[in-house]
């Protein structure tokens, strides 16, 4: 579903991505992990080109979504990403944020896409919602509204970039539960999150990175019972020191 | 139309001592305005920031009429007005040594007094309270607070648009061509009804506000990243 | 004073209507309002290329806009007597120079203020609207502009007022605007010229200061349903604003 190959990317003179390389098969759920400034969240926006790179391929469904020329937004639209903070529509009512791309985008009709939108919003526990706005929902409730949006466009894969670090700690559940039965069906996702209780639980694999590299690729259970770089080791032995 | 251009005659004869006359006008009556202005606005700010209900009423009804009534009408109200309220002396006097300067220069500084000392009322109130607070603490005085500690910060917060403001009153230095004050605008119209070469002689008045005006900006420019790296 | 207002009150609200053309007050009031709105459309325009990543725009608005704020509204208005009929083929009336005179200066300083609005928005707005797959102009239809405009609507009044203001100009070139009116009501009377032009300042006050207050209202209204990084980025809006008189 999604190919890196040897993909580099700079800032200027520090190199943020290097030769990463690595795979993510329909249906699997990915998480990536690692310190702060490891490049896990500018490699998961690499993927629906929030963030362009140097050099190397990035494949997404088969197409090279790097490819210049490439008219980027036609194939965002497949690409499902759910931000650290939300970044939902304050004008717009819950309902009218989910609508938005499937009529202006696809071209729906509003009652369709209406519909759609209160299956998607009883899906995360928020059809009771659906005419609020933003400002009148809490953190948890707010991100799952941005995950009923973001699968407003039926898209075959969804990418999480630390969708609970913004939320109060008794919040992060109500979020996770929503990924968690999402993974259960079978959607693909890539999470790049620190909830390791989430990553035990659901993902088929965990990739350990730190300083633009993706330094260990491992199921969850052999990752956290038995690290094997140096680095890994010192990460989770930080994490669980809390 | 471009090819019929001809700049040599609006510098030609008299003309080219006019248009510096007028420039140099336009400074005087810039200089005179923004000496009275950045006085006036300093000393409004501080009334206002004292806290006395009177005061502040006082500076706040002053900022609200200068700011709320166009500038050419105050420099009319002035100009036509008020002479008529002094006695004829003092008329005499004020006709003989340079009337639409001291006018316009008083109508204008007036005007953007009220627009400083909003400028430096903002820049105060984006000081920290806690500022003060530690100032206090230390055993600083009101007025050694005030000078040693938030006055500077207010004027480096409130200083890109204190430096808006001064372009605007350079430009609005044009407005006392109604009253006859020979500036630049006034000249440079006069140049016009005699030569006829009316692209000429409005390209010379455009470029030398645009000149200026993008001088005091680029000036402004400069200061705040001078004062940028000093708080470093 | 009272007589004054009350002798030629008709002649500072309409002008010589209906025996000649209109005039006084209510000019005033048509010339801002076919300002704002003639000027409005163009300054969207001039603020998205001000923020467009196309070179060749951002370039050209920025010198445009720095060019009006750099020359006073005067110069501009003889500018315009001089150029507008030139264009138009065809002599034209002041008070269409007038008009479009202060659309091009209006557009200038009103797109900063639009600018400032669409720069105010959180980046994550312009990524969470793009992730979706809307291009560049669905993400500022649905996305940027409503909260751009709706953030805006207290600097937009504020300039405005400027715009009622900057109408006063009209006077130089015989439109028979408020000021114009006044004026002839002074070279009517002659011995009185300081309660006519305090009448004169006292109706702009009247007018611009309730508009003021309103503005200032609209934004205490919208800063409370909004973040209040919007205030602090509005006090930019407004500083640009202020520039115009």
């Amino acid at each position: 579903m999604i190919q890196f190959s040897k993909v580099n990317k700079w800032y200027g003179e520090y190199q943020a991505l290097t030769d990463v390389t690595a795979e993510v098969k329909k249906g699997e759920v990915v998480v990536i992990c690692g310190p702060s400034g490891s490049g896990k969240s500018t490699l998961i926006r690499t993927v629906n080109r929030l963030e362009e790179i140097k050099s190397g391929v990035i494949c997404v469904n088969g197409q090279d979504i790097h490819a210049p020329g490439l008219r980027i937004n036609d194939f965002r639209s497949g690409i499902g990403f759910v931000f650290q903070s939300f970044n939902l529509f304050p004008h717009l009512s819950v309902s009218e944020n989910v609508c938005l791309a499937p009529v202006r985008v696809s071209g729906r009709s509003k009652r369709e896409a209406r519909e759609h939108a209160a299956a998607l919003l009883d899906r995360v526990g928020l059809a009771h919602k659906a005419n609020a706005y933003p400002q009148q929902l809490s953190g948890g409730q707010q991100q799952r509204v941005a995950i009923a949006r973001a699968l407003a466009m039926n898209p075959p894969v969804m990418l999480f970039d630390e969708p609970t670090s913004a939320l109060d700690p008794e919040m992060v559940g109500e979020v996770l539960n929503v990924m968690k039965s999402l993974a259960r069906d079978g959607m693909t996702m890539v999470c790049v999150t620190h909830e390791m209780g989430f990553a035990r639980e659901v993902s088929d694999r965990v990739w350990f990175m730190d300083r633009g590299v993706i330094l260990e690729e491992n199921a969850p259970e052999a990752f956290f019972t038995a690290p094997q770089h140096a680095r890994s080791k010192a990460f989770l032995s930080d994490l669980r020191a809390h | 139309m471009l090819g019929r251009l001809d700049f040599s005659a609006i510098f030609a004869g008299p003309f080219a001592h006019l248009l510096v006359s007028g420039a140099i006008k336009t400074f005087e009556l810039t200089a005179t305005s923004w000496t009275l202005a950045v006085g006036l606005g300093v000393v409004l700010a501080v009334l206002r920031a004292s806290g006395f209900p009177i005061a502040t009423k006082a500076v706040a009804a002053f900022v609200a009429y200068h700011q709320n009534v166009p500038m050419l009408v105050q420099i009319l109200l002035w100009y036509f007005g008020v002479p008529t309220l002094l006695p004829d002396a003092a008329q005499t006097w004020i006709n003989a040594h340079d009337g639409e300067l001291i006018f316009a220069s008083i109508a204008v500084g007036l005007c953007m007094s009220a627009y400083f000392s909003e400028d430096l009322r903002s820049g105060l109130r984006s000081v920290h309270h806690g500022q003060q607070e530690a100032a206090r603490s230390l055993g600083l005085s009101f007025f050694g607070t005030m000078r040693y500690v938030t006055l500077p910060q207010a004027i480096r917060n409130a200083l890109p648009t204190f430096i808006n403001h001064t372009v605007l009153l350079f430009k609005n230095t044009s407005l006392a061509m109604t009253i006859g004050a020979a500036e630049m605008t006034y000249v440079v119209r006069e140049i016009e009804n005699e030569t006829f070469r009316t692209f000429e002689a409005y390209a010379v008045a455009t470029l030398f506000y645009l000149a200026v005006s993008l001088g005091l900006m680029g000036l402004g420019a400069l200061v705040e990243k001078r004062i940028q790296n000093q708080a470093r | 004073m009272l007589d004054i207002i009350r002798d030629n009150w008709l002649l500072l609200l309409v002008g010589q209507y209906p025996t000649g053309p209109l005039g006084g007050l209510v000019l005033t009031l048509i010339l801002s309002v076919m300002g704002l709105l003639l000027s409005f459309p163009i300054s969207i325009g001039i603020a998205l290329c001000r923020t467009s990543p196309i070179r060749f725009l951002y370039v050209s608005s920025t010198v445009l806009v720095y060019i009006v704020r750099g020359v006073p509204l005067v110069m501009f208005v003889f500018w315009g007597y001089f150029l507008v009929p030139i264009l138009v083929g065809h002599s034209v009336t002041a008070f269409t120079t007038l008009i479009c005179t202060l659309i091009v200066y209006e557009s200038a300083y009103l797109s900063e203020v639009v600018r400032a609005g669409i720069q105010a928005l959180p980046k994550g707005q312009v990524e969470a609207s793009r992730a979706l797959g809307m291009g560049y102009w669905k993400t500022n239809l649905w996305v940027v502009m409503p909260q751009a405009l709706y953030n805006m609507v207290p600097s937009i009044i504020s300039q405005f007022v400027s715009i009622i203001k900057e109408t006063s100009i009209g006077y130089v070139i015989s439109v028979q605007e408020l000021t114009f009116s006044a004026n002839q009501v002074n070279n009517n009377l002659l011995t009185r010229p300081f309660p006519v032009f305090l009448i004169l300042a006292i109706t702009y006050f009247i007018v611009c200061f309730v508009l003021t207050q309103c503005a200032q209202h609209l934004e205490r209204t919208i800063t409370r349903k909004r973040s209040p990084k919007m205030t602090q980025l509005r006090s930019i809006a407004n500083d640009s604003v202020l520039e115009g008189q």
